[in-house]
This record gives C-alpha cells, sequence and structure tokens, in this order.
C-alpha cells in the first residue's frame, strides 16, 4: 500500500500536502472530505455507534471521513488528535530515545484508589496486559515490561505506535484485575470465586435474553466488558475446561 | 515560544468531562496568544506524561482545569508532568504551574455571565431573588468549600442579587436544604462545576426535582445553570491566568519538532 499506515490511519503524500482517511475506506466513495486538521478530534471522538472513545489506539476508528491538509505540520496536528503523542514517540523510538516505564515503575507511583495496583501479582500483570491491550483491543505495540526483570508474557503486536508506559486504561483495569486477586480466599465449593459467579450469571442472563449488550469500553465494574471477559478467559475457562 | 498545557481530568466513561477543556483550547488558539495551545488529561489521551513530549515550545505555562486546590492539583498534576514547583526546569524547556481556576479575580464575572445568560427572557416571581452557588464540597479538603465561599462574598459585594448563598453535595450547608430554604422566590442555582457530567445532568437534578432550566415550586421558582466550567468565558480566565502565571521568570533554550520525518516517511 502506498503511504504509510498508522494503526488505522493511512497517510499519503499528495501533489501539495498530505492526505489522512481510515485503512478501511482505501476504496470507499462519498467520503466526508475536509481540509481542517482540527477535524480529527470531531473523528476521533466517538465510535461509529456513537460511544466515548477514552482510548484513541483502540481498534474502533470511524470510518467514512478523508482530511486533505495543507502541509506536514497541519498533518502533525491532525494525528495528535487521532492518535495522541503516537507520531512523536514513533519518532523517539526510531532515535532510540523513548524513554520506557515498567508497570512497577508506574505502580509506584500511584495514589488514591489506584494505590492498590502496587500489590498486583506478576501474574496479574501478565493477564491483565493480554486482556487489555493485546491488537484485538488496542493497537499500540507495548514496549514496557513488568519490571527491568520480568518481560511481559503476551503477545504486544507489530502496530506502527509504541506503548511507552501502561495508560491511564490500564491502570484502571490492573485495580479491577488486583480486586479480582483478592478474592482468592472466598472460591466456592465449585471452585469459582463471588465475581466469576456473577460474571457467568450475567452472560447466561444477557445471552438468554437475546440482548446482549457489551458494557462501555472501560466499564471494568460490569461483567460484559470486553476486556473483563477477556480476563476471564484467560483465568477462567481453563478452569471451567480442564485439559483443553 | 511559548505554549499554554491545559489539564483536564478527563472521563474514561464519557465525553462531557474533556469537552470544555478541548473547547477552551480552540478559543485561546484563536487568540494567537500563545505559539501553541495543548490539550492533556488524567483519564484520556494526551496523558499528563506524555503531553511536554509533544509541545514544541521551550516556555510552557500549565494551566489545570480545575476549580479548587486539592489532590488533584496538588499531587496527580506535578506528579504526573514531574514538576517540583511553580517554576520546573526539565528537558530543556521551563514550565510554570499556575493554580486552579476557581481562586483567579476573573471567576465571579464568568459565574454572573453564567447567570445572565440563564436568566435571559425568563421571567421571575415578584419578590426576592437569591444567587445559590453550588460546589462539590468534601470534608476532607476545605479548599473546594473555600472557592465557593470566596466567590460568594466577591458577588455580595455587587449587591445584584437579595441574598448570595453557598451550597454544596458532599457537605454542608447541603445543596437540597438551601434551595428550600432560602428566603426568596426566585432561587438562581449555579453548579461551579468544570464540566457536565453525573452530578450536574443526574444526581442534582434528581436529587431536587428539577424539570428543566426553570421549575416551579408552590413557593418558588428555581432557575438551574449549566456548569460555569462550561462558559466560553472560561478560556479568557484561562489565558489571564496563564499571562499571570508567566509575569515571573526567564525563558529557557528550546526544542524541536519531528514533523519532517513523518513527511519523508510517509511518501
Amino acid at each position: 500500500m502506498e503511504g504509510r499506515t498508522f494503526a488505522q490511519v493511512l497517510i499519503r503524500r499528495l501533489e501539495t500536502g498530505y492526505e489522512m482517511r481510515h485503512t478501511d475506506d482505501l476504496d470507499a466513495e462519498n467520503l466526508e472530505t475536509s481540509d481542517d486538521p482540527r477535524l480529527a478530534r470531531e473523528i476521533s471522538r466517538l465510535t461509529e455507534a456513537g460511544e466515548h472513545r477514552p482510548l484513541k489506539s483502540a481498534p474502533n476508528l470511524r470510518r467514512g471521513w478523508i482530511l486533505r491538509v495543507a502541509d506536514a505540520r497541519e498533518m502533525a496536528v491532525a494525528m495528535n488528535y487521532l492518535y495522541p503523542a503516537a507520531v512523536v514517540h514513533w519518532h523517539l523510538e526510531r532515535e532510540g530515545k523513548l524513554e520506557i516505564t515498567s508497570y512497577r515503575e508506574n505502580a509506584a507511583r500511584q495514589s488514591g484508589i489506584y494505590k492498590r495496583v502496587q500489590r498486583l501479582s506478576d501474574e496479574g500483570v501478565h493477564n491483565a496486559a493480554q486482556a487489555c491491550c493485546e491488537d484485538a483491543v488496542c493497537l499500540k505495540r507495548t514496549l514496557w515490561d513488568v519490571d527491568g526483570e520480568t518481560p511481559l508474557a503476551m503477545d504486544r503486536g507489530n502496530g506502527e505506535i509504541p506503548c511507552p508506559e501502561p495508560c491511564s486504561l490500564f491502570v484502571s483495569f490492573a485495580r479491577r484485575v488486583r480486586l479480582f486477586e483478592r478474592e482468592e480466599r472466598e472460591r466456592d465449593a465449585a471452585g469459582l470465586t463471588p465475581s466469576e459467579r456473577e460474571d457467568l450469571a450475567s452472560l447466561v442472563a444477557a445471552r438468554a435474553s437475546g440482548k446482549m449488550k457489551m458494557a462501555r469500553e472501560a466499564e471494568f465494574e460490569e461483567p460484559l466488558n470486553e476486556r473483563r471477559l477477556r480476563y476471564r478467559l484467560l483465568t477462567l475457562a481453563p478452569k471451567l475446561r480442564p485439559g483443553e | 515560544m511559548r505554549a499554554l498545557v491545559i489539564v483536564g481530568h478527563g472521563s474514561h466513561l464519557n465525553g462531557d468531562s474533556s469537552l470544555p477543556v478541548y473547547e477552551h483550547a480552540a478559543r485561546i488558539r484563536e487568540t494567537r496568544e500563545f505559539d501553541e495551545v495543548v490539550e492533556c488529561f488524567w483519564k484520556e489521551e494526551p496523558s499528563m506524561r506524555h503531553v511536554l513530549d509533544t509541545v514544541e515550545s521551550d516556555d510552557i505555562c500549565v494551566v489545570p482545569a480545575f476549580i479548587s486546590e486539592g489532590y488533584f492539583t496538588q499531587q496527580v498534576i506535578p506528579r504526573e508532568l514531574g514538576l517540583d514547583g511553580p517554576v520546573t526546569e526539565k528537558g530543556g524547556m521551563t514550565v510554570r504551574y499556575a493554580g486552579p481556576l476557581g481562586t483567579f479575580g476573573q471567576m465571579e464575572g464568568v459565574i454572573l455571565e453564567r447567570t445572565e445568560d440563564l436568566m435571559r427572557g425568563k421571567k421571575k416571581r415578584p419578590g426576592r431573588t437569591a444567587l445559590v452557588l453550588l460546589g462539590h464540597g468534601t470534608d476532607l479538603n476545605k479548599s473546594s468549600s473555600g472557592v465557593i465561599y470566596l466567590n460568594a462574598e466577591r458577588i455580595r459585594e455587587h449587591s445584584l442579587f437579595d441574598l448570595v448563598a453557598e451550597a454544596f453535595l458532599d457537605q454542608a450547608p447541603e445543596v437540597g436544604e438551601v434551595v428550600a430554604g432560602v428566603e426568596a422566590e426566585n432561587v438562581i442555582l449555579i453548579p461551579v462545576f468544570i464540566a457536565e457530567g453525573w452530578h450536574t445532568r443526574e444526581t442534582i437534578p434528581e436529587d431536587l426535582g428539577l424539570t428543566g432550566e426553570v421549575t416551579e415550586r408552590e413557593d418558588r421558582t428555581i432557575f438551574y445553570g449549566a456548569p460555569v466550567g462550561t462558559h466560553p468565558s472560561m478560556a479568557d480566565l484561562i489565558a489571564a491566568r496563564a499571562r499571570d502565571t508567566y509575569r515571573t521568570g526567564d525563558q529557557a533554550p528550546g526544542t524541536a519538532g519531528c514533523e519532517d520525518e513523518v513527511v519523508r516517511s510517509a511518501s
């Protein structure tokens, strides 16, 4: 493909200036065209379904638009709304100057309701990262590790945008996983924790009702949250189907 | 070069929280007073942690879009941005840290503008009119309520209303009691909040039984305004806050951007 791809955005050079569009809109017609780089904020704000996008690198950028901007500076402005700080981090990584912050370093400075993420086990960090950061839910390439000696066990992806440090969404998810860890002593005779029982019951009820409405992207307290379910797939499914 | 960095709380769940920060930034950008105007957030992107990577200027003013001094302005923002005081030298940048917005001198003016906007074309009952400033308040931190008392006192000096009262969500005097008990036939309730959100859209209207901007009760009419922080004049206040912060200190040498390399690799 001619041009350069950043996550879900294709950038191509025009005779004068640059064009940006969704990678899935390569051959699409009737796209809304604008020359205002700041319109990128409006494009990146909501998903196709109209939901708030707290994490711009989630693979849910809406389609249907073209930005044709005058020069590199305007392209940088637009890219900074589509993928905040991504271009500068991509550049710093190429220069070998991107500073990486491990999970433990990040956790050490958390306070208030997030202080408890300091107690998340290494295994909890691995599972949380697989559930929260792989390409199915975030297109950044994870560069950070648990700490200096413990590499993160996950598929880091091969996207263009480096992720140099756990983001606020991850810290929030890590807090939720730490709360799951604290339930270990409350396992019932079947080996399930209270929240695992709740999630299974909610899943069954939702599926049976025919209205499988998923929780919002960062609603980690809700059983039907995608990242929470991904975590259950890693930690609960093997217990329910041992030997598979 | 000078950059204004506006720090908002942001939200993982809804876009209301960051919206005023983007809107105020756009307004300030139009004035061209600063070479760059950049937004960053605690719960959204760009994060405070990385926003300075994206700034080309060498002289930066960070203005928190927060009403009062507290946990965020005193702990979280300095920690995430790596600031060690009112002026921090780091990576060839001079980073100045401004105070929160609520105590700044222009705040009372924004509150009054918000009140005027609300009351324009609305019919009041005969009798007295009270302005009630509503803050979040918390027993954990006196600054939260202090901002409300300060602005109420400043507004009283204008003698525009028969009385000006303070009310809170999480401390006394509680908003429901103030709105019901204040001796006035017309009660203008203005939330001194930065953004629309759960409280302004849901808990406050529900708890007070408000039906919209105007709610008729047997003994009084309640006029409910939008949060002060979303008023367009807040942009002027943010810029003035930065201007005030810039009045001290010297400039430091600069850094460069990286658009050129993107350009090369995109072609």
